[in-house]
């Protein structure tokens, strides 16, 4: 089975209760099962007995995990438990048992195809979840850097890989590959944090400067700002990625940051490591955003300022009424 | 209880529940289950290990307030079913098993900081935060809890105040008790009861003091306020190496008993020096590792840490120094996490304790000597960490490398060994535990610490829960 590659980190977590505090999840719902800890128990009970992977109880429990990540950047020893999930989650498309909601879901990404539009050296990932939920962003993108080309069409499998999808997940990648070769730009722009993980950890495209948006943007001559923004971290940039480039570039552009909630190592990005959570488990989604949403109040944070559409879709959403731009928008001011 | 789940008389049971809290808050499907059926304790980590069924609860309930947690308890006295108070479950005790099903109460929804007062130096909290949540709100104040237990990360503070817990600064700061003023309880009938506002008066006995400590049987604690602290101006370590544990207790005792103020002091025996400081810290030595701090305004620090120096140095043969000292400091939580921490298939257990100068070192020998005739190949282990004017407390461990595989016979083992190891300490002088509370595993030890005055526990017990539905089994009381 895929998760045995990861033993080791059921026989370290299943008992081990040290990053209870930065499950996001557990924190508004309270459940044992969205913990690391909750987790590992589940994946023991399928180790010790295969049958258990078609427990619909387990499998709900699986796939509602919120994979921010925070918990291995908090292990001493750095144990994958979301790596753990994530092959779990191989192991049950693999047996067919996924929730119908995930089968339903997964179709849209199958089997994608991209289209390449415009004229330059580099290349923008216009990814669906910007296209469709925040074309703000690439919009301030076009507005700094008009001239370069976009691939759009599809993701490029990372949701496939998440869902547990791989082989489906490694066509999809393939094909991105061979549309951004084509376009002969050496230059790629991910915006979607997911996906720029996605890219970078299978070192898709060895040939090619593999960007996200902040890092790209910190190689341009922008304007000054003033003011005062509080950062919400991606998960994938900031735990998955260790990158820090967009609290970088807004400090390079003179702007204040204020530590949104009451410490840096908890992620309040609504989900954004499931990446999928929004359109699967809305209900989970909007407890994380309450709890944002309690602590701009609390602290008296003004404009929000995100890495990830995700996190900006997912609080646009659930709390209109706070103030949150990107990081893009934050240059484009 | 462990209703049947096909039963109408469950569904009406979940039906009521789920009124009371709501739909998202009232689980029974088996992933939660499982995470509610296990704790800290080694003997349901061997279970599961093992393959062994396991009891869990047969509902988890997430109230968010005390008025919900009234209306559950009220609930549960009408169909006389038990429930077991779970906040972050990381109890080595098992005390927050619900080891004959019933209502699993969930309570880390109750998570709120309340009121921070920076006139009393007071902060009002629900009881259901995790103890690191408390602290960063507090910090965010530009105070500090001082509350810095290994567990800090994933326990609540209502477990703290079930179980007495207490934290690394303990020596200067306290335990859990000497932290809290006062606290909104609910019994177990479901009345909502505050105690005194403040900890300290002449107006009858001290009902706060109950209920610290109760685990559970006696209510449901749901608000506390507690103290807090500035920030100090400068926190300083130092450490030391002795030849032996014993001229490194006299050290440690000369340094409480001269009344310096340490926030901590901690001493590693031989075994432990050689096995953790040198694999968590990196340090290498032969001997006992001792490290001791003070905070406070820098000069006073610097004074109090001189004198200190001057008492190690009587009897120590190396000074070690800030830096080795400052080390321990920056890794104090590293102990606990994997793979530092024993693990399965290892059978281990914390045999901690607390006994007056006079005796901690009687304490120490007979619970080794116990241990070793229970079974022999057993590795014995030691730390000296909370430390009073009067005497400190003995974290003893236990270390079984290859406990027997049969489930059964590993469990009677592990019991006989503690049964030995804490009856030994209490005919030397020392009590069944100091900081991580009685649970399902030392109950049957209560009667024999407290002699005819468990009688009185009792008493108390049955005129506050009738129905004996809090948290049967646990703290000695009788099972459900």
């Amino acid at each position: 089975m895929n998760m045995d590659k990861h033993l080791k980190v059921i026989d370290a977590c299943r008992f081990c209760f040290m990053c209870r505090h930065l499950a996001p999840l557990a924190l508004v719902t309270g459940k044992e099962t969205d913990t690391p800890r909750g987790r590992a128990l589940i994946a023991d009970q399928i180790r010790m007995n295969k049958e258990n992977l078609k427990n619909q109880d387990y499998v709900q429990a699986l796939y509602q995990a919120d994979l921010s990540g925070a918990c291995r950047t908090h292990c001493v020893s750095s144990y994958d438990e979301v790596g753990l999930v994530l092959e779990l989650r191989k192991d049950i498309v693999d047996a067919g048992v996924q929730p119908q909601a995930v089968k339903d879901f997964a179709q849209q990404f199958i089997n994608p195809s991209f289209t390449i539009t415009g004229e330059g050296d580099v290349l923008y990932f216009n990814h669906p979840c910007i296209k469709v939920h925040a074309p703000e962003m690439k919009a301030a993108f076009d507005k700094l850097a008009p001239k370069h080309k976009t691939i759009e069409g599809n993701d490029c499998g990372t949701a496939l890989q998440i869902l547990g999808y791989q082989k489906q997940a490694d066509e999809a990648a393939e094909k991105f590959v061979k549309a951004v070769k084509e376009s002969g730009c050496k230059t790629l722009v991910v915006p979607q944090p997911a996906a720029f993980h996605f890219i970078k950890s299978k070192n898709l495209l060895p040939d090619v400067k593999v960007l996200n948006t902040a890092e790209f943007l910190l190689t341009l001559d922008i304007p000054k700002k003033s003011g005062t923004l509080w950062p919400i971290d991606s998960d994938f940039l900031k735990n998955y990625q260790k990158n820090n480039a967009p609290r970088e570039l807004l400090e390079k552009l003179g702007y204040k940051l204020k530590e949104f909630g009451i410490t840096h190592e908890e992620s309040y990005t609504c989900g954004e490591g499931s990446m999928t959570m929004v359109f699967l488990y809305p209900e989970n989604v909007s407890k994380l955003v309450e709890r944002v949403r309690e602590f701009a109040e609390r602290y008296e944070a003004g404009t929000l300022v995100v890495a990830s559409p995700y996190t900006k879709l997912a609080l646009r959403t659930y709390a209109p009424e706070l103030d949150v731009i990107s990081v893009e928008e934050a240059a484009a001011r | 209880m462990l209703l049947n789940r096909k039963s109408y008389l469950y569904q009406m049971i979940k039906s009521e529940l789920t009124w009371i809290v709501g739909d998202d808050y009232v689980q029974s499907d088996d992933a939660e289950k499982l995470g509610h059926s296990i704790d800290y304790y080694w003997v349901p980590e061997v279970w599961h290990d093992r393959g062994q069924k396991l009891t869990g609860p047969d509902f988890i309930v997430h109230p968010k307030t005390a008025e919900e947690v009234s209306k559950i308890l009220q609930v549960a006295n009408t169909h006389k079913i038990p429930v077991t108070p779970w906040g972050g479950g990381a109890g080595s005790q098992g005390g927050a098993l619900p080891i004959y099903g019933g209502i699993a109460l969930d309570t880390k929804r109750m998570n709120k900081v309340l009121n921070i007062d920076p006139i009393s130096m007071t902060v009002t909290a629900e009881t259901g935060i995790i103890a690191q949540h408390l602290e960063w709100e507090v910090n965010k104040a530009g105070f500090s809890t001082m509350h810095f237990p290994a567990s800090i990360a994933c326990s609540t503070l209502g477990g703290f105040i079930a179980h007495r817990g207490t934290g690394v600064l303990s020596t200067k700061y306290g335990k859990i008790e000497d932290m809290i003023t006062s606290m909104e309880v609910v019994t177990p009938t479901g009345d909502i009861i505050n105690t005194l506002p403040v900890p300290r008066h002449a107006s009858g006995p001290d009902l706060a003091q109950l209920f610290l400590g109760s685990e559970g049987t006696l209510g449901v604690v749901t608000k506390a306020t507690m103290k807090i602290h500035p920030i100090p101006e400068s926190r300083k370590f130092h450490a030391f190496l002795f030849s032996n544990m014993h001229d490194g207790l006299e050290a440690g005792a000369k340094i409480m008993t001269s009344r310096l103020n340490p926030s901590v002091i901690r001493l590693y025996d031989n075994p432990e020096t050689a096995k953790l400081i040198k694999r968590v810290l990196g340090i290498d030595r032969v001997g006992s590792y001792l490290v001791f701090g003070f905070d406070g305004p820098e000069e006073v620090v610097d004074i109090q840490l001189e004198k200190a120096c001057e008492i190690c140095s009587e009897h120590g043969i190396e000074d070690l120094g800030t830096e080795s000292g400052q080390v321990w400091w920056d890794n104090r939580y590293k102990f606990y996490y994997p793979p530092y921490m024993f693990q399965l298939p290892q059978a281990f257990g914390t045999l901690d304790t607390v006994a007056d100068f006079s005796h901690i070192e009687a304490v120490y020998h007979a619970m080794h000597d116990a241990v070793k005739e229970q079974y022999p190949k057993a590795a014995y282990i030691g730390h000296f960490s909370h430390w009073y004017d009067w005497g400190c407390m003995l974290y003893a461990r236990f270390i079984i490398e290859q406990p027997p595989q049969d489930p059964e016979e590993a469990v009677a083992l592990y019991n006989r060994i503690w049964d030995a190891a804490i009856r030994a300490a209490i005919s030397n002088g020392g009590v069944i535990n100091e900081h991580h509370g009685v649970g399902l595993k030392l109950g049957r030890m209560m009667r024999d610490l407290y002699g005819p005055a468990f009688k009185v526990l009792e008493g108390i017990k049955k005129t506050l829960d009738p129905n004996n539905i809090m948290n049967p089994g646990k703290l000695g009381f009788s099972g459900y």
